[in-house]
């Protein structure tokens, strides 16, 4: 049962108050229609899915409700840190 | 032997004056407050409590705690039985009834089970051949002989309470105290668990003086001072049971148990989801058993545990004792047996020149000490009569065994710290060759490991270690300085000579035609089966767990794992290092179902939601269906109407006159934002921007990959201002879709979503006379089909209420859906009934509006469609406008060539041919009405209703390219054999121009 | 009863809910409220203000719930959509929510009971509020000053919830005003 801080809340909270959300840094295509099938493919179904540091995103949703993104090592399941959407996150990693 | 001479007259933290009654096994028996069963049961002389799991032979007790693998029982009666108890761990109570769970299986199946059963029996007949294991599961579970479930409901109440602390101290035994005295006394909020009635751990059987004082004295004023803190809290009879994730813990408080079924009022037992900031693992260690030959007969026990009931219990399980230790903390054992003027037969140290404090006390008392021998073999039928010594040099027997009388072995092999719980956490315990023993590996900042667990191995070491850890805790937490405030007591630690490492006793023969040497004594593992694993070619550890069933038993091994581990290592020629322990897993002892559930059950199991207008359908006897959280209303049969019967007059009603249907359960979210219409066209597949103020549209909403995943109609409120309807149980998917793409890749849009389900209680008013009735409740609107077409909103009063109403309609007739703020949702129902009645009005449910709907081909999203649909496949392009600015989301995926192909399953009506047959929803469609194999599948039913306005049964279905296949034929296989055959038509059946909901 | 119950319910009727949704840093909204509802956004996270007969409790980085007793919900939206410029959202919720006051003695153990948030004092003082789960559902808990607590969750979930605090409550004595 993970604790991830709330960016907005600004305070951890336990896991069953989140839901996930998929990764992060998978933006939308900005002009979908110059893609082939396999681009937009791509968009739609290839993701990471790393051992180690994985960026994801996260929505607090019996909370704020509001998504944010979380560095989160698959391994250890140790969050390595919370940042806001549209952000890096502040270590890399190795992701 | 009798209960007088195994108690003892005075002495241990038994109550004398409150004398308790039990049965086991069918005898009467008596024991005192204060006593375990085990306890109990040994001071009345039962030496053999079961027999064993596959050999059936007979077993006594080994142990005093959660390592016990024999003498496991079923407590209590009925319903709220418990299969599976430890009695060292059951709290006597005055009519306890225990059985013997283990007894029962070779009553039944005899002691050729254990020919059937060799090691590596369950891998190498149910992985080679996958079959086998139905031929066998009837047999093995029913003879797997660890307890029956009772199969009555549970009468008992379980519940769940939620802990934040900043340190969690697991154990209250010297060095779990210290920390809690510590971190308390630093101010942070502790809570203090351990899985006894009593705290105090090994301390409640210490004989040595603390500081002075008797460790009773200093047990006493630690619990009082821990109590009188104002920030920690005690949980005495909680067994922390699981080590999650960032530092979540579980734990399972028995709160009644201990006083008997007579005190059902009140919780049974408590889980206890505990997040800490930090966790100070203080569980000590358990004694390891030494493996030799006949070492599972009754009358082997522990040496700790032989010391725990003579001192805490004042039972002496025996008269005459023989010590086998590999280190001098066992001749305490023999000590405490001289003391109580019980013989000692002889101390049997494996070493060959043993010289500590012990050692010498031992030896001062007059005890035998047989130095560089070792107990070979034990002998006796159902209880231990005596023992062959032999001397042991290095590793092999040296000179003639020789004989010595006793009824009781007390083995001291060292000590295994109880490192589950870090385990559990999936940091892998670590061999230390000091220690001799596996220790906790790293398990991060967040915990602190102390006393025996941490393989401290003095009392003084562990209140000192105990101390600093509490200390260490809080400072991490936010508490102090790191530094402890006090000083440990006094303790009287004398010299100890090193221990020697002694995992299989040598045997005269070989280890495979010795008597058996038990290593797991629950699964009934030897020594031998695990050297057989090896020879077999198995090197990794968990694979021979699952070979031979090592650690397998509920009691996971505790007692017999690490013995294991190192036979496994000497027979590989490996380090124990290399070897390594196989993984522990919540929870550290069995724990009930009870438990888990909490009060989640019955009423509780899943919540339900209920509109305004609930009572009103109780009322009317509605039948009720599950949408989502949500009650609805099925239909409302009258007294002596059928289902069909009741369907057909509630979709006439909706038909010919006027009928009503609570509809709040719809989802229902305020838009609001200048770019509200920029966000809708980008949602929906529809556009929004050009709809004007007052007028609804129909869309689609759409996943990223094109397949349909919502519908609902939105109606335009403001200029910047609109309300979307979703369906009921996508209402809160669609809300966080929404806000999805608002906070992640569209922040420039100017949009708020706002969730309004709750606050609307909709009626629909249905039915050719709608238009009237509402009139009747509604002077402020004009309801003319002029002034309100259809697919328009507007505001008003109804029945005095602020409303909104919509001329949208789900069923294909003239309809007026009738929203008020929920708080008043029940008087306008009442206020429409009211107004109704002149015209019969009927409430019609979920199931008329499937019949309705489906009469007009209208898909029900997640009942038509399956999650892999287009809006091409369901026949709904019209709703789709590809030349939006932005497009929409899916929009790119309609143009996947998969998403084109002209034989995907396509939304058709169907009608059966002979226009009697309602098909079965789910059924499927073939081409072949001999239905020849292999029977190529055209499609299946969606939904399928009867129709009372066409007197004949109609359906929706999904047919490979049915769109191009109208007017051919189908066929249904039914469960019963027949074929059913059906013409592929247009899906709407009713109404096609759709002239009746526009009047 | 002898016993003074362990934990109280009592019911908080006849007040408006409005739903605020704005840029917390535009002194229009706040002026806004102040001058409808006479309460000051709060701008801390997990917190709320109260002024007279209003309260404005903190549910999202830009989300308010105001509470206005013995008001009109749609008349309060109304009063604050003419008083307020640029982008915005209010809405009336008055229909989606019930409000319910917490207190007694034992009054933190039915929310340790049915929540995994930490409402202990020294984390959740008076002044502190948050949206969390509640048993099978969601809730927004509030700590007041009086040692109570303001529990304000859904319509539809009435029922489960009065239940299940009837019942999480029963062990300390429970009465419901
Ligand atoms: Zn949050």
């Amino acid at each position: 049962m993970f604790r991830i801080h709330c960016p907005h809340c600004r305070e951890a909270r336990s896991e069953e108050e989140f839901s996930y959300a998929g990764e992060a840094h998978i933006p939308r295509p900005v002009d979908p229609s110059s893609l082939s099938d396999s681009e937009w493919g791509e968009y739609l179904h290839t993701r990471t899915n790393p051992r180690g540091p994985h960026r994801e995103m996260w929505v607090h949703t019996a909370g704020c409700r509001r998504y944010f993104n979380v560095l989160r090592d698959t391994v250890s399941y140790k969050i390595l840190a919370v940042y806001p959407v549209g952000e890096m996150p502040p270590e890399q990693g190795e992701a | 032997m009798g209960a007088e001479v195994r108690r003892r007259a005075a002495g241990g933290r038994i109550d004398r004056d409150q004398t308790l009654d039990f049965v086991f096994d069918g005898r009467a028996l008596r024991g005192f407050a204060g006593d375990t069963l085990a306890s109990a049961l040994l001071a009345n002389g039962v030496d053999v409590v079961g027999r064993s799991f596959k050999y059936g032979r007979p077993r006594g007790i080994v142990g005093h705690g959660a390592e016990e693998p024999n003498a496991i029982v079923e407590v209590g009666a009925g319903a709220s039985c418990v299969p599976n108890l430890r009695a060292t761990q059951v709290e006597l109570y005055n009519g306890l009834e225990a059985r013997s769970i283990r007894a029962s299986l070779f009553q039944r199946a005899a002691g050729a089970f254990g020919r059937l059963l060799p090691a590596g029996f369950y891998y190498k007949t149910f992985m080679s051949s996958p079959g086998a294991w139905m031929a066998w599961e009837r047999v093995l579970r029913h003879a797997a002989g660890f307890g029956k479930a009772p199969d009555g409901a549970d009468p008992d109440t379980y519940d769940r309470m939620n802990h934040h602390c900043d340190v969690l101290v697991v154990g209250a035994g010297p060095a779990g105290l210290s920390a809690a005295l510590e971190a308390a006394g630093w101010g942070a909020r502790v809570l203090l668990a351990d899985e006894q009635s009593e705290f105090g751990g090994s301390l409640l059987a210490e004989t040595r003086a603390l500081g002075g004082d008797s460790a009773a004295a200093w047990l006493d004023g630690a619990l009082a001072e821990l109590d009188a803190s104002g920030n920690v809290e005690l949980l005495p009879r909680s067994t922390v049971s699981g080590y999650y994730d960032h530092n979540f813990l579980t734990l399972v408080e028995r709160r009644s148990d201990h006083l008997g079924p007579v005190a059902a009022a009140g919780t049974r037992e408590r889980l206890h989801r505990v997040r800490a900031e930090q966790v100070v693992l203080a569980t000590g260690a358990i004694e390891r058993p030494l493996v030799f030959a006949n070492n599972d007969l009754p009358g082997v026990m522990l040496a700790s545990s032989v010391s725990t009931y003579v001192n805490r219990y004042a039972v002496a399980p025996g008269k005459s004792l023989l010590l086998f230790t590999t280190n001098d903390h066992g001749y305490r054992t023999a000590l405490d047996w001289h003391r109580i003027g019980r013989e000692v037969v002889a101390i049997v140290d494996a070493r060959e020149s043993p010289a500590g404090g012990w050692v010498a006390a031992a030896k001062e008392a007059g005890i035998d000490v047989i130095v560089g021998h070792a107990i070979i073999e034990a002998v006796g039928r159902s209880r231990v009569s005596g023992a062959a010594i032999a001397s042991l040099q290095a590793n092999a027997l040296a000179g003639t065994p020789r004989r010595l009388a006793c009824d009781l072995i007390a083995c001291s092999g060292g000590w295994n710290p109880t490192l589950h719980l870090g385990s559990q956490t999936g940091v892998k315990p670590r061999w230390s060759d000091s220690a001799g023993a596996f220790l906790p590996g790293d398990l991060g900042g967040g915990t602190v490991c102390a006393g025996a667990v941490a393989g401290t191995p003095t009392l003084r070491g562990c209140l000192e270690q105990g101390a600093l850890a509490g200390a260490t805790a809080a400072s991490r937490a936010g508490f102090g300085s790191g530094r402890t405030t006090r000083s440990a007591p006094e303790v009287d630690e004398p010299p100890e000579t090193p221990a020697r490492s002694l995992f299989l006793v040598p045997h005269p023969k070989r280890v495979s035609r010795a008597p058996k040497q038990f290593v797991d004594f629950q699964l009934d593992v030897t020594a031998s089966d695990i050297e057989l694993a090896a020879r077999e070619g198995y090197e990794s550890v968990e694979h021979v767990k699952r070979y031979t069933a090592l650690g397998f038993g509920t009691d996971q091994g505790k007692l017999g794992n690490v013995n294991g581990v190192a036979i496994l290592a000497e027979a590989l020629g490996k380090d124990i290092a290399e070897v390594g322990t196989t993984m522990y897993r919540p929870s550290y002892t069995p724990a009930t179902f009870g438990a888990i559930a909490g009060r989640d059950v019955g009423g509780f199991f899943d919540p339900e939601r209920h509109t305004p207008m609930h009572e009103w359908h109780t009322s009317r006897g509605a039948e009720w269906e599950n949408v989502g959280r949500w009650k609805r209303p099925r239909y409302y049969p009258r007294s002596g109407e059928t289902m069909q019967q009741a369907l057909n007059r509630e979709c006439l009603a909706a038909r010919d006159g006027v009928a009503i249907m609570d509809a709040s359960t719809l989802g229902k979210i305020d838009i609001q934002g200048a770019d509200s219409a920029e966000s809708l066209d980008r949602i929906y597949t529809t556009g929004f921007r050009k709809l004007g103020i007052g007028r609804c549209r129909y869309g689609l909403m759409l996943h990223e990959d094109g397949t349909i995943f919502d519908d609902g109609v939105t109606a335009r409120l403001g200029e910047d201002r609109y309300l979307m309807h979703t369906t009921t149980g996508n209402a809160e998917v669609v809300f966080a879709w929404l806000e999805r793409w608002r906070q992640t890749e569209w922040p420039e849009l100017s949009v708020y979503f706002t969730s309004v389900t709750d606050h609307w209680a909709t009626a629909a008013l249905v039915g050719p006379k709608s238009r009237t009735v509402l009139a009747k409740v509604c002077t402020d609107i004009d309801l003319t089909g002029g002034a309100f077409p259809f697919m328009a909103v507007r505001e008003g009063h109804v029945a005095g209420v602020p409303a909104r109403v919509f001329r949208i309609s789900f069923s294909g007739e003239l309809s007026f859906e009738v929203n008020v703020p929920a708080q008043h949702g029940r008087a306008v129902w009442d206020a429409l009934i009211d107004a109704g009645a002149e015209f019969d009005i009927t409430p019609y449910g979920t199931e008329a509006m499937h019949v309705l709907r489906a009469e007009k081909g209208f898909i029900i999203v997640g009942q038509d469609t399956d999650g892999s649909m287009t809006p091409a496949d369901t026949g709904m392009d019209w709703a789709v406008r590809r030349n939006k600015p932005f497009g929409f989301l899916g929009d790119r995926s309609l143009d996947l060539a998969d998403h084109l192909r002209e034989d995907r399953p396509q939304l058709v009506g169907l009608a059966t041919d002979d226009a009697r047959t309602v098909l079965p929803e789910g059924g499927q469609l073939v081409d072949d009405p001999e239905c020849r194999p292999p029977v190529p599948i055209a499609g299946h039913v969606t939904s399928s209703y009867y129709s009372a306005r066409l007197s004949r049964p109609i359906a929706l279905g999904m047919v490979k390219g049915g769109a191009g296949r109208m007017g051919e034929t189908v066929h249904c296989p039914l469960a019963d054999g027949r074929v059913v055959k059906a013409s592929i038509v247009d899906p709407i059946f009713y109404d096609p121009k759709g002239e009746r909901q526009r009047v | 009863m002898s016993e003074p119950p362990g934990v109280v319910c009592r019911e908080c009727p006849d007040r408006a809910f409005v739903n605020v949704r704005g840029d917390v840093g535009d002194p229009r909204l706040r002026d806004a409220v102040a001058q409808v509802a006479g309460v000051d956004l709060p701008r801390e996270p997990g917190t709320w203000n109260q002024a007279d007969r209003s309260r404005a409790y903190w549910l999202g980085p830009d989300e308010w719930l105001l509470v206005v007793e013995g008001d009109d919900g749609l008349e309060v939206e109304g009063r604050l959509r003419s008083a307020l410029d640029g982008h915005f959202s209010v809405v009336d919720v008055t229909g989606t929510q019930v409000h319910k006051e917490l207190s007694g003695p034992d009054v933190g153990k039915v929310l340790q009971k049915s929540s995994p948030y930490d409402f202990h004092p020294r984390h959740f003082p008076p002044g502190r509020c948050a949206q969390t789960v509640f048993a099978k559902a969601t809730a927004l808990v509030a700590a007041r000053e009086d040692g109570a607590f303001d529990i304000v969750f859904r319509r539809s979930y009435a029922d489960y919830f009065m239940r299940w605090l009837a019942d999480a409550a029963a062990e300390y004595g429970y009465r419901l005003d």
